[in-house]
């Protein structure tokens, strides 16, 4: 398993490099307002190809650039109802504090588990390969996270059971 | 511009689904001589005078892919491979990226990352921006 995960995030953080061309653009219906395109998808020609890596059946990662905005929306690899159960709400848990990681979307987009949206006002603020390391580091960190919560949830409930059945010894 | 002559012939679908299946079986004979890098220029070459409905794009898709699934060394492949033909590799790359399938995908982003050594990040941006010839 661990051996396509090297190919697979080298594919994303490539392609994030050459698609992360962002510039300022203010809308074209709506003057003197600036959306990010990739989110309303109104005007055809500011949007590129989206692009699907999938690395397996469970995970894949689906990014669609226009032309002032980026969007990454990624599926997570959940092997049982537990971890199906442990993303959802680790997940949800993080989309919730949107604000403070800044380029996090609050709803991940239909049939994916946490999106991301970057605005060319965030490449100006931010490095842009800051940017891709950062997202490739929190596909890491989201495999490792939800292995240690996993581990944590079935210790502690062979713990209780432990306690809770010695009585009845 | 060898292109333009062959627009008249691919505007029948028939016609290039014909060419499609006789570019299959050269391929297929090919990779039954153990060439695999042979069977996949032959399946890249012509790609764009045969743009046309979806039947087309997916005939030509599983050609693509049959000679894919076959390369064992890519490095070797990517080295005798003419440089005009990275970019529609790379178009055909994200195809396969795009199926799901697992033995697919991890040959894919194998020879995705070599490709992109070798072809660099405009490889890549072209794909993103080219809407008119997708695969």
């Amino acid at each position: 398993m661990a051996s396509t995960l090297r190919p697979y995030l080298t594919c994303i953080r490539n392609t994030l490099d050459a698609a992360m061309c962002l510039q300022n653009f203010p809308c074209q219906e709506v003057e003197r307002h600036n959306k990010p395109e990739v989110e309303l998808k109104s005007s055809p020609e500011l949007l590129l190809n989206p692009v699907l890596i999938c690395r397996n059946e469970s995970e894949k990662c689906l990014i669609e650039t226009s032309i002032n905005s980026l969007r990454i929306s990624l599926k997570v690899k959940q092997a049982d109802e537990l971890e199906n159960i442990l993303t959802k709400k680790f997940l949800r848990f993080l989309s919730m504090r949107a604000e403070a990681f800044q380029v996090l979307r609050r709803k991940p987009v239909q049939g994916y588990d946490i999106s991301f949206l970057i605005t060319n006002y965030h490449c100006e603020e931010m490095q842009k390969h800051k940017l891709i390391d950062f997202i490739v580091q929190f596909m890491e960190d989201i495999d490792k996270e939800i292995s240690e919560l996993k581990m944590s949830v079935n210790t502690r409930g062979r713990l209780v059971a432990t306690e809770f059945l010695k009585q009845f010894i | 511009m060898a292109r333009a002559g062959s627009f008249v012939e691919a505007d029948n679908a028939e016609a290039i689904i014909t060419r499609i299946e006789h570019k299959s079986r050269k391929i297929e004979s090919l990779l039954k001589q153990y060439k695999p890098v042979e069977a996949l220029k032959t399946a890249l070459e012509g790609t764009y005078a045969m743009t046309g409905d979806e039947r087309c794009k997916s005939a030509h898709w599983i050609a693509v892919h049959r000679a894919l699934m076959a390369i064992k060394d890519v490095d070797g492949m990517l080295s005798s491979l003419d440089p005009e033909y990275y970019d529609i590799l790379m178009k055909y790359l994200y195809r396969g990226l795009a199926t799901g399938d697992r033995p697919t995908c991890d040959q894919c982003l194998r020879i995705h990352e070599k490709l992109t050594e070798k072809a660099g990040l405009g490889c890549i941006l072209r794909f993103l921006t080219d809407t008119v010839n997708t695969v």
